[in-house]
């Protein structure tokens, strides 16, 4: 650098050399660039493309389990052709986009519920946002433990409120349908704050006199909302969405905490069984498949996303 | 007097403060069932009808989450993983945020679409090759077991949320700056730095709280109970028969507490990292 600067005088004499110079300059900058740069990214694709790469291997693989390791012998599709006949894994894959979907779809409403109370109020707002987050920083463990305490089939506070109210004693994680429901009311809890902070901060960017406009055409708070509101939210709630939406394809703290997958499988998530065939069963080859499917999901699902929202911007680009 | 107040209280009761207070009871309920839960004799824990106040307040929970299951140690463990993790993330994530804000370095586009791209990889996508690697190198239940990939799979998220801050410092400080004939590194450390503070401190939130929580690296990587974090310690408290909730709620009280304060404290920074990952990213 002291060089550089030694040598401005000269530079400004002639043009010819201040191209020179300057290529060498920024030639001299990339190079930093690329130095500072690239513990990070050694980083990222040791622990990260590699490994994927690897866990494609694996599943491409017959893996035989020796005894303190494992080993690969030749191609093989065989992983996939019983991942496909396996009715557990179609379950798993169908609950999985189900539940997403589910989800995901009523923390949008309820959080843009409470955005938009959020955003009416005038004082407090910053601890009201701070309360926001905590169930979003809780550690999905505890709230899992707590929720299954919540919901326990003998002493559970819900059991107590529903005899109370004369409802009997209804059955939340012991079969079925009220697990997968009682999964996602604990899902929701933890993950609807999420969604109204992103959306708070959305609408609190947004230009005020388009709403004072409608104010003076007398326009309905309902009909601001749907023609004004959404609209210019919609590139802020997508983001949220998204997140979202590969969050919960990668489902597993949850289930495996408060229902263990059950009962029986109705509970398993893709990322559940994977775990469960890989780790318990000590199948790494189709327990790789899992994975490998579960992260098609992902992909699929964010480039479907991608090109839905993109279609939608495009749309109100032309109008 | 008595009048004034009525009307002062009445003036509160209005659908927005309603739907307010409705918000504030769907959020604090469950919390409040945690805290109160953990005062709870253990024999409380499991009363039916269950008492919705401790009677009589205990601290046996808190005692035995200690003295019985090794908590401080999943304390410690947690700690010391969040802690040197944050602190790698933060200064190799920065010289590389620094570097694709303001750099000329060619084919940073395909580059920082691929950090996205791998940031919204699933975990389980690795675990199970991060396994077979770590078991084969002697890794497994080592505290690097979970420094390493909890470094590399914040790295993605951290370094758009801080490039993003450095692409608002003003480019003239840094040409200043060379032109005195400061080196790159310094130009960096003494300038680009403490203009990006907040762009760090958010990052380090986000990061900090994602290692503090994970929870499928921590079980299949660190297992053995000398290194197991908290949340691999509470998930396995008891035995499948016994769930001891009092020193679960216990132990949890004492986990949320770290991160609770953070991101209290930091809101702003939580709120404008979420918002700068959502509008920009």
């Amino acid at each position: 650098m002291a060089v550089v600067a030694n040598e401005l005088p000269k530079v400004r004499r002639s043009p010819t050399n201040t191209k020179i110079k300057r290529d060498t300059h920024s030639k001299r900058l990339a190079r930093i660039g690329w130095a500072f740069s690239t513990p990070a990214l050694l980083f990222v694709a040791l622990v990260t493309i590699f490994p994927i790469g690897f866990s494609l291997a694996l599943s491409l693989s017959n893996v035989s389990v020796t005894g303190n390791g494992f080993s690969l012998q030749g191609f093989t599709f065989s992983n996939y052709y019983e991942l496909l006949n396996s009715s557990t894994w179609r379950y798993a894959m169908e609950f999985t986009v189900f539940y997403t979907i589910a989800t995901v779809l009523v923390e949008l409403i309820l959080g843009t519920a409470i955005a938009l109370i959020l955003e009416r109020l005038t004082k407090g707002r910053g601890p009201m946002m701070a309360l926001l987050l905590l169930p979003w920083s809780m550690i999905t463990v505890i709230s899992a433990e707590l929720w299954q305490y919540i919901y326990e089939g003998t002493y559970g506070v819900l059991q107590s409120m529903f005899s109370a109210v004369g409802l009997g004693s209804p059955v939340f994680l012991g079969s079925p349908t009220p697990a997968v429901v009682s999964m996602m009311v604990a899902d929701i809890w933890k993950t609807t704050p999420f969604v109204a902070v992103i959306v708070v901060a959305g609408l609190v960017m947004l230009p005020s006199e388009v709403f004072e406009a409608a104010a003076v055409d007398g326009a309905s708070s309902w009909t601001t909302f749907w023609r004004i509101t959404f609209p210019l939210l919609r590139p802020t709630i997508a983001i949220a969405v998204l997140f979202r939406i590969l969050q919960a394809f990668g489902l597993f703290d949850l289930p495996f905490v408060l229902t263990g997958g059950g009962p029986g499988t109705s509970t398993t998530s893709l990322a559940l069984l994977s775990y469960k065939v890989m780790f318990q069963n000590i199948d790494y080859g189709p327990g790789a498949a899992v994975a490998v499917s579960a992260t098609l999901l992902v992909i699929v699902g964010s480039l479907l996303f991608l090109r839905v929202f993109k279609a939608q911007v495009g749309k109100e680009e032309l109008q | 007097m008595s009048y004034r107040t009525r009307t002062s209280w009445h003036k509160w009761i209005n659908p927005l403060n309603l739907a307010v207070l409705a918000v504030v009871l769907f959020i604090v309920l469950p919390i409040y069932w945690l805290v109160i839960s953990s005062f709870k004799t253990p024999v409380n824990v499991g009363s039916f009808p269950p008492q919705y106040f401790p009677n009589p307040v205990s601290f046996a929970n808190y005692g035995s989450a200690f003295s019985h299951y090794g908590f401080g140690k999943y304390f410690v463990n947690s700690l010391t993983v969040t802690v040197l993790s944050t602190g790698l993330v933060l200064v190799i994530g920065s010289l590389a945020g620094y570097a694709l804000a303001r750099l000329p370095m060619r084919g940073k586009a395909p580059l920082l679409v691929t950090l996205l791209v791998i940031s919204v990889f699933p975990e389980i996508a690795v675990v199970s090759p991060l396994y077979l690697l770590m078991n084969q190198i002697g890794w497994l239940n080592t505290y690097q077991a979970l420094i390493v990939p909890y470094t590399a799979f914040n790295l993605p998220f951290a370094i758009w949320i801080m490039r993003n801050y450095f692409l608002g410092i003003p480019k003239e400080m840094e040409e200043t700056s060379r032109i005195d004939g400061a080196s790159a590194i310094r130009t960096y450390w003494s300038i680009i730095l403490p203009q990006a503070r907040p762009g760090i401190f958010t990052a380090g939130v986000f990061v900090f709280t994602a290692c503090w929580t994970e929870f499928l690296m921590a079980l299949t990587l660190d297992n053995s109970n000398g290194f197991r974090t908290i949340p691999v310690g509470i998930a396995l408290f008891g035995s499948p028969n016994v769930v001891p909730y009092g020193t679960i709620f216990a132990a949890s009280v004492i986990a949320v507490i770290p991160v609770g304060t953070l991101v209290f404290v930091f809101r702003k920074f939580v709120v404008s990292g979420l918002t700068a990952g959502a509008v920009k990213g």
